[in-house]
Protein backbone atom coordinates (compact mmCIF):
# COMPACT_ATOMS: atom_id res chain seq x y z
CA UNK A 1 0.00 0.00 0.00
CA UNK A 2 2.94 2.47 1.25
CA UNK A 3 4.73 1.97 -2.16
CA UNK A 4 1.24 2.37 -4.25
CA UNK A 5 0.56 5.32 -2.30
CA UNK A 6 4.09 6.66 -3.07
CA UNK A 7 3.83 6.06 -6.78
CA UNK A 8 0.85 8.26 -7.21
CA UNK A 9 2.26 10.90 -4.66
CA UNK A 10 5.85 11.31 -6.87
CA UNK A 11 3.46 11.53 -10.41
CA UNK A 12 1.22 13.93 -8.66
CA UNK A 13 4.66 16.17 -7.39
CA UNK A 14 6.27 15.93 -10.89
CA UNK A 15 3.14 16.39 -12.87
CA UNK A 16 2.53 19.34 -10.97
CA UNK A 17 4.97 22.14 -12.89
CA UNK A 18 5.07 24.44 -9.81
CA UNK A 19 5.94 21.66 -7.18
CA UNK A 20 8.35 19.80 -9.46
CA UNK A 21 10.26 22.95 -10.29
CA UNK A 22 10.68 23.92 -6.03
CA UNK A 23 11.22 20.54 -5.21
CA UNK A 24 13.70 19.36 -7.95
CA UNK A 25 14.68 22.49 -10.32
CA UNK A 26 15.07 25.22 -7.33
CA UNK A 27 17.44 23.20 -4.74
CA UNK A 28 19.51 21.50 -7.87
CA UNK A 29 20.24 25.27 -9.50
CA UNK A 30 20.94 26.94 -6.05
CA UNK A 31 23.01 24.02 -4.96
CA UNK A 32 24.80 23.88 -8.18
CA UNK A 33 25.28 28.27 -8.21
CA UNK A 34 27.22 27.64 -4.03
CA UNK A 35 29.47 25.44 -5.63
CA UNK A 36 30.54 27.19 -8.18
CA UNK A 37 30.70 30.84 -7.68
CA UNK A 38 31.46 30.64 -3.45
CA UNK A 39 34.89 30.26 -2.37
CA UNK A 40 35.34 26.61 -1.04
CA UNK A 41 39.17 27.61 0.41
CA UNK A 42 39.55 27.30 3.98
CA UNK A 43 36.97 25.53 5.06
CA UNK A 44 34.60 27.59 2.90
CA UNK A 45 33.58 24.28 2.14
CA UNK A 46 31.40 23.31 5.28
CA UNK A 47 29.57 26.60 4.48
CA UNK A 48 28.27 25.57 0.94
CA UNK A 49 27.68 21.94 1.66
CA UNK A 50 25.38 23.35 4.75
CA UNK A 51 23.56 25.54 2.52
CA UNK A 52 23.07 22.92 -0.42
CA UNK A 53 21.83 20.45 2.53
CA UNK A 54 19.35 22.96 4.11
CA UNK A 55 18.11 23.63 0.76
CA UNK A 56 17.22 20.18 -0.18
CA UNK A 57 16.04 19.08 3.18
CA UNK A 58 13.99 23.22 3.15
CA UNK A 59 12.52 23.20 -0.51
CA UNK A 60 12.90 19.46 -1.53
CA UNK A 61 11.08 18.21 1.58
CA UNK A 62 10.29 20.46 4.51
CA UNK A 63 8.24 23.26 1.62
CA UNK A 64 7.28 20.43 -0.75
CA UNK A 65 5.74 18.02 2.56
CA UNK A 66 3.84 20.85 3.67
CA UNK A 67 2.24 21.68 0.01
CA UNK A 68 1.51 18.37 -0.93
CA UNK A 69 -0.49 17.33 1.81
CA UNK A 70 -2.33 21.02 2.39
CA UNK A 71 -3.03 20.44 -1.46
CA UNK A 72 -4.27 16.93 -1.02
CA UNK A 73 -6.25 17.90 2.18
CA UNK A 74 -7.97 20.74 -0.37
CA UNK A 75 -8.79 17.98 -3.34
CA UNK A 76 -10.11 15.94 -0.20
CA UNK A 77 -7.72 13.76 -1.45
CA UNK A 78 -7.23 13.05 2.10
CA UNK A 79 -10.40 12.38 3.32
CA UNK A 80 -10.81 9.75 0.29
CA UNK A 81 -8.06 7.78 1.18
CA UNK A 82 -9.15 7.36 5.14
CA UNK A 83 -12.44 5.83 3.53
CA UNK A 84 -10.10 3.02 2.09
CA UNK A 85 -8.12 0.13 3.82
CA UNK A 86 -5.04 2.12 4.79
CA UNK A 87 -4.31 3.46 7.91
CA UNK A 88 -3.10 6.68 8.86
CA UNK A 89 0.09 6.41 9.47
CA UNK A 90 0.31 4.41 6.40
CA UNK A 91 -1.76 7.12 4.14
CA UNK A 92 1.14 9.42 5.35
CA UNK A 93 4.21 6.99 5.37
CA UNK A 94 3.10 6.69 1.45
CA UNK A 95 3.09 10.36 0.75
CA UNK A 96 5.91 11.40 2.75
CA UNK A 97 8.14 8.66 1.57
CA UNK A 98 8.84 9.59 -2.33
CA UNK A 99 9.58 13.42 -1.11
CA UNK A 100 12.10 11.52 1.91
CA UNK A 101 14.03 9.60 -1.35
CA UNK A 102 13.73 12.84 -3.67
CA UNK A 103 15.52 15.18 -0.85
CA UNK A 104 18.12 12.55 0.15
CA UNK A 105 18.92 11.86 -3.99
CA UNK A 106 18.92 15.76 -4.46
CA UNK A 107 21.19 15.88 -1.49
CA UNK A 108 23.49 13.14 -2.27
CA UNK A 109 23.75 14.78 -6.00
CA UNK A 110 25.18 17.82 -4.51
CA UNK A 111 27.34 16.74 -2.53
CA UNK A 112 28.71 14.90 -5.44
CA UNK A 113 28.76 18.02 -7.47
CA UNK A 114 30.69 20.03 -4.56
CA UNK A 115 33.16 17.09 -4.53
CA UNK A 116 33.87 17.09 -8.02
CA UNK A 117 34.25 21.14 -8.00
CA UNK A 118 36.81 20.56 -5.54
CA UNK A 119 35.27 19.74 -2.15
CA UNK A 120 36.95 17.32 0.08
CA UNK A 121 35.45 14.01 1.21
CA UNK A 122 34.50 14.32 4.58
CA UNK A 123 36.83 13.04 7.09
CA UNK A 124 33.00 11.51 9.36
CA UNK A 125 30.86 10.16 6.96
CA UNK A 126 29.01 8.65 9.88
CA UNK A 127 28.13 12.17 11.27
CA UNK A 128 27.06 13.31 7.71
CA UNK A 129 24.31 10.06 7.07
CA UNK A 130 23.38 11.02 10.47
CA UNK A 131 23.05 15.01 9.76
CA UNK A 132 21.32 13.42 6.34
CA UNK A 133 18.25 11.25 8.54
CA UNK A 134 18.06 13.92 11.17
CA UNK A 135 17.71 16.81 8.82
CA UNK A 136 14.98 14.26 6.74
CA UNK A 137 13.19 13.58 9.57
CA UNK A 138 13.12 17.34 10.73
CA UNK A 139 12.21 18.75 7.42
CA UNK A 140 9.18 15.82 7.45
CA UNK A 141 7.39 16.38 10.68
CA UNK A 142 7.97 20.26 10.52
CA UNK A 143 6.39 19.50 6.64
CA UNK A 144 3.06 17.38 8.55
CA UNK A 145 2.43 20.12 11.43
CA UNK A 146 3.05 23.45 8.81
CA UNK A 147 0.56 21.79 6.52
CA UNK A 148 -2.13 21.41 9.39
CA UNK A 149 -1.82 25.52 9.85
CA UNK A 150 -2.00 25.85 6.02
CA UNK A 151 -5.22 26.80 4.61
CA UNK A 152 -4.31 26.45 1.06
CA UNK A 153 -1.27 24.89 -1.26
CA UNK A 154 -0.91 28.63 -2.17
CA UNK A 155 -0.57 30.07 1.29
CA UNK A 156 2.42 27.20 1.76
CA UNK A 157 4.58 29.80 0.05
CA UNK A 158 4.28 32.33 3.20
CA UNK A 159 3.21 29.34 6.36
CA UNK A 160 6.61 27.60 5.65
CA UNK A 161 9.02 30.57 5.15
CA UNK A 162 9.73 31.20 9.27
CA UNK A 163 10.86 27.58 10.21
CA UNK A 164 12.44 27.47 6.50
CA UNK A 165 14.51 30.60 7.16
CA UNK A 166 15.48 29.57 11.21
CA UNK A 167 16.61 26.05 9.45
CA UNK A 168 19.18 27.81 7.16
CA UNK A 169 20.54 30.86 9.63
CA UNK A 170 20.24 27.88 12.67
CA UNK A 171 22.57 25.80 9.62
CA UNK A 172 25.02 29.03 8.81
CA UNK A 173 25.61 30.36 12.19
CA UNK A 174 26.04 26.69 13.58
CA UNK A 175 28.91 26.20 10.92
CA UNK A 176 31.38 28.88 12.02
CA UNK A 177 33.52 27.25 14.77
CA UNK A 178 31.57 26.81 18.16
CA UNK A 179 29.42 29.56 18.41
CA UNK A 180 26.98 30.74 21.66
CA UNK A 181 25.29 27.54 22.75
CA UNK A 182 22.16 28.92 22.32
CA UNK A 183 22.03 28.77 18.43
CA UNK A 184 21.26 24.74 18.90
CA UNK A 185 17.71 26.54 20.03
CA UNK A 186 17.48 27.02 16.10
CA UNK A 187 16.23 24.22 13.77
CA UNK A 188 19.17 23.58 11.62
CA UNK A 189 22.07 24.44 13.56
CA UNK A 190 22.08 20.55 15.48
CA UNK A 191 22.68 19.38 11.56
CA UNK A 192 25.36 22.35 10.69
CA UNK A 193 27.02 21.42 13.91
CA UNK A 194 27.29 17.56 12.99
CA UNK A 195 27.87 18.72 9.02
CA UNK A 196 30.44 20.92 10.28
CA UNK A 197 32.32 17.91 12.35
CA UNK A 198 31.70 15.70 9.87
CA UNK A 199 34.33 17.19 7.55
CA UNK A 200 37.02 17.97 10.36
CA UNK A 201 35.63 20.70 12.36
CA UNK A 202 34.81 20.78 15.88
CA UNK A 203 33.57 17.40 17.63
CA UNK A 204 33.09 18.77 21.47
CA UNK A 205 28.67 19.86 20.56
CA UNK A 206 28.12 16.51 18.63
CA UNK A 207 26.43 15.01 21.61
CA UNK A 208 24.50 18.31 22.11
CA UNK A 209 23.56 18.74 18.26
CA UNK A 210 22.24 15.32 18.41
CA UNK A 211 20.13 15.71 21.30
CA UNK A 212 18.66 19.45 19.55
CA UNK A 213 17.67 17.61 16.11
CA UNK A 214 15.84 14.79 18.23
CA UNK A 215 14.54 17.61 20.51
CA UNK A 216 13.04 19.35 17.15
CA UNK A 217 11.95 15.74 15.51
CA UNK A 218 10.25 15.42 19.00
CA UNK A 219 8.49 18.73 18.51
CA UNK A 220 7.06 18.79 15.39
CA UNK A 221 5.76 15.66 15.86
CA UNK A 222 3.70 16.17 18.75
CA UNK A 223 2.51 19.62 16.88
CA UNK A 224 1.80 17.60 14.14
CA UNK A 225 -0.30 15.44 16.30
CA UNK A 226 -1.69 18.33 17.86
CA UNK A 227 -2.25 20.22 14.49
CA UNK A 228 -2.66 18.14 11.63
CA UNK A 229 -5.94 17.59 9.86
CA UNK A 230 -7.50 15.34 7.09
CA UNK A 231 -10.38 17.33 6.13
CA UNK A 232 -10.99 21.05 5.76
CA UNK A 233 -14.18 20.93 7.48
CA UNK A 234 -12.00 19.98 10.40
CA UNK B 1 -44.21 -5.64 7.08
CA UNK B 2 -42.58 -8.93 8.66
CA UNK B 3 -39.08 -9.38 8.00
CA UNK B 4 -36.66 -12.16 8.87
CA UNK B 5 -33.39 -9.74 7.79
CA UNK B 6 -31.06 -8.71 10.09
CA UNK B 7 -30.34 -5.10 11.15
CA UNK B 8 -26.66 -4.67 8.96
CA UNK B 9 -26.54 -1.03 10.88
CA UNK B 10 -27.50 0.23 13.99
CA UNK B 11 -27.76 3.62 14.81
CA UNK B 12 -28.67 4.69 18.30
CA UNK B 13 -29.38 7.77 20.20
CA UNK B 14 -26.44 9.30 17.78
CA UNK B 15 -25.22 12.67 18.51
CA UNK B 16 -22.81 14.76 16.63
CA UNK B 17 -20.85 17.88 17.00
CA UNK B 18 -18.99 20.48 15.28
CA UNK B 19 -17.19 22.55 18.75
CA UNK B 20 -20.53 23.62 19.60
CA UNK B 21 -22.74 23.11 17.00
CA UNK B 22 -24.87 20.29 17.30
CA UNK B 23 -25.54 18.97 14.05
CA UNK B 24 -27.15 15.63 14.71
CA UNK B 25 -29.18 15.69 18.26
CA UNK B 26 -30.27 12.25 18.66
CA UNK B 27 -30.77 10.17 15.50
CA UNK B 28 -32.06 6.18 15.92
CA UNK B 29 -32.23 3.75 12.94
CA UNK B 30 -31.70 0.46 11.80
CA UNK B 31 -30.31 -0.54 7.97
CA UNK B 32 -31.50 -3.86 7.29
CA UNK B 33 -29.35 -6.42 4.84
CA UNK B 34 -30.03 -6.18 1.21
CA UNK B 35 -31.69 -2.74 1.48
CA UNK B 36 -31.40 0.69 0.08
CA UNK B 37 -32.22 3.09 2.78
CA UNK B 38 -32.68 6.59 1.92
CA UNK B 39 -31.60 9.61 3.90
CA UNK B 40 -33.17 12.38 3.14
CA UNK B 41 -33.14 15.75 4.23
CA UNK B 42 -32.70 19.78 3.45
CA UNK B 43 -28.85 20.77 3.28
CA UNK B 44 -27.98 21.01 6.91
CA UNK B 45 -30.23 18.74 8.11
CA UNK B 46 -27.58 16.41 9.37
CA UNK B 47 -27.30 13.53 6.45
CA UNK B 48 -23.61 14.00 5.91
CA UNK B 49 -22.71 13.93 9.23
CA UNK B 50 -24.81 11.16 10.15
CA UNK B 51 -23.13 9.14 7.08
CA UNK B 52 -19.44 10.29 7.98
CA UNK B 53 -20.29 8.47 11.41
CA UNK B 54 -21.40 5.56 10.03
CA UNK B 55 -18.71 5.23 7.26
CA UNK B 56 -16.14 5.84 10.20
CA UNK B 57 -14.75 9.27 9.69
CA UNK B 58 -15.84 10.43 12.59
CA UNK B 59 -16.53 9.77 16.35
CA UNK B 60 -20.03 9.89 17.15
CA UNK B 61 -20.33 13.05 20.04
CA UNK B 62 -22.90 10.09 21.95
CA UNK B 63 -24.67 7.28 21.00
CA UNK B 64 -23.51 4.13 19.52
CA UNK B 65 -23.35 3.46 15.80
CA UNK B 66 -22.83 -0.38 14.88
CA UNK B 67 -22.23 -1.46 10.89
CA UNK B 68 -21.84 -5.06 10.77
CA UNK B 69 -21.80 -5.32 14.38
CA UNK B 70 -18.68 -3.15 14.74
CA UNK B 71 -17.49 0.26 15.39
CA UNK B 72 -16.81 1.98 12.46
CA UNK B 73 -14.60 4.54 14.04
CA UNK B 74 -12.82 2.16 16.58
CA UNK B 75 -12.28 -0.44 14.31
CA UNK B 76 -12.14 1.02 10.89
CA UNK B 77 -9.89 -1.20 9.56
CA UNK B 78 -12.14 -4.33 10.06
CA UNK B 79 -14.93 -2.28 8.04
CA UNK B 80 -12.81 -1.42 5.33
CA UNK B 81 -12.53 -4.30 2.80
CA UNK B 82 -16.31 -4.81 3.55
CA UNK B 83 -17.58 -1.51 2.86
CA UNK B 84 -17.97 1.05 -0.14
CA UNK B 85 -17.79 4.35 0.23
CA UNK B 86 -18.50 7.17 -2.27
CA UNK B 87 -18.04 10.60 -0.43
CA UNK B 88 -20.11 14.23 -1.04
CA UNK B 89 -17.16 15.44 -2.93
CA UNK B 90 -14.86 12.92 -5.20
CA UNK B 91 -11.37 13.56 -3.96
CA UNK B 92 -9.23 13.14 -6.89
CA UNK B 93 -6.47 14.28 -6.91
CA UNK B 94 -6.73 16.33 -10.44
CA UNK B 95 -3.64 15.10 -12.11
CA UNK B 96 -3.35 11.16 -12.16
CA UNK B 97 -5.46 9.57 -15.01
CA UNK B 98 -8.81 7.58 -14.30
CA UNK B 99 -6.71 4.21 -15.40
CA UNK B 100 -4.33 4.99 -12.26
CA UNK B 101 -6.70 5.82 -9.81
CA UNK B 102 -8.48 2.77 -10.47
CA UNK B 103 -5.24 1.01 -9.83
CA UNK B 104 -4.31 3.18 -6.99
CA UNK B 105 -7.59 2.42 -5.21
CA UNK B 106 -7.57 -1.66 -5.98
CA UNK B 107 -4.50 -1.62 -3.29
CA UNK B 108 -5.68 1.27 -0.74
CA UNK B 109 -9.07 -0.04 -0.51
CA UNK B 110 -7.96 -3.70 0.58
CA UNK B 111 -10.48 -4.40 -2.74
CA UNK B 112 -9.26 -5.90 -6.18
CA UNK B 113 -9.06 -3.65 -8.61
CA UNK B 114 -10.40 -4.63 -12.31
CA UNK B 115 -10.41 -2.14 -15.10
CA UNK B 116 -13.99 -3.49 -15.85
CA UNK B 117 -15.55 -1.20 -13.70
CA UNK B 118 -14.53 1.56 -16.11
CA UNK B 119 -16.42 0.17 -18.87
CA UNK B 120 -19.29 -0.66 -16.56
CA UNK B 121 -19.81 3.10 -15.84
CA UNK B 122 -19.14 3.86 -19.48
CA UNK B 123 -15.53 5.29 -18.95
CA UNK B 124 -13.56 2.69 -20.58
CA UNK B 125 -12.54 5.73 -23.58
CA UNK B 126 -11.54 8.21 -20.49
CA UNK B 127 -9.20 5.69 -18.99
CA UNK B 128 -5.73 7.61 -19.73
CA UNK B 129 -7.30 10.99 -19.06
CA UNK B 130 -6.32 13.26 -16.04
CA UNK B 131 -9.42 13.75 -13.59
CA UNK B 132 -8.83 17.49 -13.83
CA UNK B 133 -10.11 16.54 -17.67
CA UNK B 134 -13.17 14.74 -16.98
CA UNK B 135 -16.13 16.31 -16.79
CA UNK B 136 -18.24 16.72 -13.74
CA UNK B 137 -20.37 13.49 -14.71
CA UNK B 138 -17.22 11.13 -15.44
CA UNK B 139 -15.69 12.11 -12.67
CA UNK B 140 -18.86 10.85 -10.43
CA UNK B 141 -19.33 8.24 -12.33
CA UNK B 142 -15.66 7.00 -11.84
CA UNK B 143 -16.34 7.75 -7.96
CA UNK B 144 -19.09 5.24 -8.45
CA UNK B 145 -16.96 2.81 -9.77
CA UNK B 146 -14.20 2.94 -7.13
CA UNK B 147 -17.16 2.78 -4.44
CA UNK B 148 -18.28 -0.37 -5.80
CA UNK B 149 -14.77 -2.05 -6.83
CA UNK B 150 -14.61 -5.55 -5.21
CA UNK B 151 -18.72 -5.53 -4.81
CA UNK B 152 -18.44 -4.68 -0.93
CA UNK B 153 -21.27 -5.78 1.44
CA UNK B 154 -22.23 -2.45 2.24
CA UNK B 155 -22.37 1.00 0.12
CA UNK B 156 -22.59 4.11 1.21
CA UNK B 157 -23.56 6.45 -1.30
CA UNK B 158 -23.57 10.33 -0.35
CA UNK B 159 -25.41 12.30 -3.35
CA UNK B 160 -24.03 10.31 -6.21
CA UNK B 161 -26.16 11.71 -8.60
CA UNK B 162 -26.03 15.53 -7.61
CA UNK B 163 -25.29 17.38 -11.00
CA UNK B 164 -25.48 14.34 -13.48
CA UNK B 165 -27.19 14.62 -16.64
CA UNK B 166 -30.48 12.46 -16.90
CA UNK B 167 -28.28 9.66 -18.86
CA UNK B 168 -25.85 9.01 -15.90
CA UNK B 169 -28.33 9.64 -14.05
CA UNK B 170 -29.90 6.46 -15.61
CA UNK B 171 -26.85 4.66 -15.28
CA UNK B 172 -25.76 5.00 -11.76
CA UNK B 173 -29.09 3.78 -10.90
CA UNK B 174 -28.98 0.70 -13.25
CA UNK B 175 -25.34 0.03 -11.37
CA UNK B 176 -27.34 0.84 -7.89
CA UNK B 177 -29.92 -1.99 -9.20
CA UNK B 178 -27.72 -4.32 -9.90
CA UNK B 179 -25.35 -4.41 -6.17
CA UNK B 180 -29.08 -4.64 -4.81
CA UNK B 181 -29.93 -7.42 -7.09
CA UNK B 182 -26.45 -8.99 -5.42
CA UNK B 183 -27.66 -8.42 -2.19
CA UNK B 184 -25.39 -5.13 -1.68
CA UNK B 185 -26.66 -3.27 1.59
CA UNK B 186 -27.21 0.77 0.05
CA UNK B 187 -26.91 3.69 2.45
CA UNK B 188 -28.14 6.69 0.35
CA UNK B 189 -28.68 10.27 0.57
CA UNK B 190 -30.02 12.06 -1.96
CA UNK B 191 -31.86 15.79 -2.92
CA UNK B 192 -33.78 14.12 -5.76
CA UNK B 193 -37.20 12.50 -4.22
CA UNK B 194 -37.94 10.76 -7.26
CA UNK B 195 -34.82 8.71 -6.80
CA UNK B 196 -35.25 8.26 -3.39
CA UNK B 197 -38.75 7.11 -4.54
CA UNK B 198 -37.68 4.81 -6.99
CA UNK B 199 -34.89 3.17 -5.23
CA UNK B 200 -35.01 3.55 -1.32
CA UNK B 201 -37.34 0.30 0.74
CA UNK B 202 -37.15 2.28 3.28
CA UNK B 203 -35.91 5.50 4.27
CA UNK B 204 -35.65 8.28 7.12
CA UNK B 205 -35.97 11.75 6.36
CA UNK B 206 -34.00 14.45 8.75
CA UNK B 207 -34.92 17.39 9.57
CA UNK B 208 -32.56 19.82 11.36
CA UNK B 209 -31.11 17.16 13.43
CA UNK B 210 -33.36 14.53 13.89
CA UNK B 211 -35.44 12.30 11.93
CA UNK B 212 -38.88 13.92 11.62
CA UNK B 213 -40.30 11.04 9.14
CA UNK B 214 -39.15 7.51 8.80
CA UNK B 215 -40.54 3.74 7.56
CA UNK B 216 -40.71 1.64 4.95
CA UNK B 217 -41.22 3.84 1.49
CA UNK B 218 -44.53 2.37 1.36
CA UNK B 219 -45.96 3.13 4.88
CA UNK B 220 -44.79 6.26 4.90
CA UNK B 221 -46.37 7.40 1.82
CA UNK B 222 -49.83 5.93 2.72
CA UNK B 223 -49.27 7.86 5.75
CA UNK B 224 -49.95 11.19 4.16
CA UNK B 225 -52.82 12.27 2.70
CA UNK B 226 -53.73 11.23 -1.13
CA UNK B 227 -55.49 14.91 -3.01
CA UNK B 228 -57.90 15.01 -5.62
CA UNK B 229 -58.23 18.64 -7.13
CA UNK B 230 -60.26 20.17 -9.84
CA UNK B 231 -61.92 23.66 -11.11
CA UNK B 232 -65.25 24.00 -10.07
CA UNK B 233 -67.72 25.35 -12.95
CA UNK B 234 -67.89 29.30 -11.96
CA UNK B 235 -71.15 29.40 -10.49
CA UNK B 236 -71.06 27.07 -7.93
CA UNK B 237 -68.92 27.22 -4.09
CA UNK B 238 -67.57 24.64 -2.24
CA UNK B 239 -70.39 24.39 -0.28
CA UNK B 240 -72.55 22.47 -2.97
CA UNK B 241 -70.06 19.86 -2.72
CA UNK B 242 -71.55 16.41 -0.98
CA UNK B 243 -69.70 15.14 2.31
CA UNK B 244 -66.22 13.88 1.78
CA UNK B 245 -63.48 12.17 3.64
CA UNK B 246 -61.28 14.95 3.58
CA UNK B 247 -60.52 18.09 3.85
CA UNK B 248 -61.67 20.71 1.29
CA UNK B 249 -59.67 24.29 0.36
CA UNK B 250 -61.08 26.69 -2.11
CA UNK B 251 -58.56 28.31 -3.42
CA UNK B 252 -58.40 31.60 -4.46
CA UNK B 253 -57.58 30.44 -8.21
CA UNK B 254 -60.68 28.84 -8.35
CA UNK B 255 -59.01 25.09 -8.17
CA UNK B 256 -60.56 23.25 -5.48
CA UNK B 257 -58.39 20.73 -3.15
CA UNK B 258 -59.10 17.54 -1.30
CA UNK B 259 -56.75 16.23 1.48
CA UNK B 260 -57.64 12.93 1.89
CA UNK B 261 -56.76 9.47 3.42
CA UNK B 262 -59.44 7.33 1.14
CA UNK B 263 -58.90 8.58 -2.22
CA UNK B 264 -60.91 5.99 -4.12
CA UNK B 265 -64.41 6.34 -1.66
CA UNK B 266 -64.06 10.45 -1.88
CA UNK B 267 -63.34 10.21 -6.01
CA UNK B 268 -66.47 7.89 -6.13
CA UNK B 269 -68.42 10.46 -4.58
CA UNK B 270 -67.35 13.24 -6.15
CA UNK B 271 -67.26 12.09 -9.71
CA UNK B 272 -71.19 10.64 -8.87
CA UNK B 273 -71.96 13.84 -7.53
CA UNK B 274 -70.96 15.41 -10.66
CA UNK B 275 -72.54 13.24 -12.81
CA UNK B 276 -76.07 13.50 -11.18
CA UNK B 277 -75.58 17.27 -11.02
CA UNK B 278 -74.91 17.36 -14.83
CA UNK B 279 -71.38 19.05 -13.95
CA UNK B 280 -68.14 19.38 -15.60
CA UNK B 281 -65.26 19.21 -13.33
CA UNK B 282 -62.49 20.69 -15.03
CA UNK B 283 -59.05 19.52 -15.40
CA UNK B 284 -59.49 16.51 -12.44
CA UNK B 285 -56.50 14.90 -10.71
CA UNK B 286 -55.75 12.60 -7.99
CA UNK B 287 -52.90 11.25 -6.50
CA UNK B 288 -51.49 9.41 -3.90
CA UNK B 289 -48.89 10.98 -1.58
CA UNK B 290 -45.34 11.06 -2.95
CA UNK B 291 -42.12 11.69 -0.94
CA UNK B 292 -41.86 15.59 -2.16
CA UNK B 293 -45.50 16.04 0.23
CA UNK B 294 -44.00 13.84 3.05
CA UNK B 295 -40.56 15.77 2.73
CA UNK B 296 -42.65 18.91 2.82
CA UNK B 297 -44.79 17.84 5.42
CA UNK B 298 -41.56 16.86 7.75
CA UNK B 299 -39.86 20.56 6.79
CA UNK B 300 -42.68 22.38 7.98
CA UNK B 301 -42.53 20.45 11.20
CA UNK B 302 -45.56 18.42 11.23
CA UNK B 303 -44.58 14.98 12.75
CA UNK B 304 -45.53 12.04 10.37
CA UNK B 305 -44.09 8.42 12.01
CA UNK B 306 -45.07 5.31 9.43
CA UNK B 307 -44.40 2.31 11.86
Amino acid sequence: MIAALGVAELKLLLRNRTAATLAVLMPLAAGMFFAFTMNGEEGGWTVIVTLQLMFSFGFTVYVTVTTALTARRQDLYLKRLRTGAASDVVVLTGILLPVVVLGLAQALVLLGISVAAGAPMPARPDLLALALVGGAAISCAAGVCTSGLTGTAELAQITTAPFFFAMVVGGLISTDGVPDVRVLLLPGSGLGTLIQAAWGGPTERIGLAMLSTAAWIAAATALSVRFFRWDPRG
Amino acid sequence: MVTMRKPVIEVAGLRCRYGDFEAVRGVDFEVLEGELFALLGTNGAGKTTTMETLEGLRAPFAGTVRVMGVDPWRERAALRARTGIMLQDSGFPADLTAREMVRLWGVTSGRRATEDVLERLDLAHRRDVRIKQLSGGERRRLDLALAVLGRPEVLFLDEPTTGLDPESRQRTWEVVRGLLGDGTTIVLTTHYLEEAESLAHRLAIMHEGVVAVSGALVDVLAAQPARISFDLPGRLDVTALPMLAGDVVHRPSGRVEVRTAELQDDLAVLLGWARREGLRLGRIRANHASLEDVFHSARTGKEVVAA
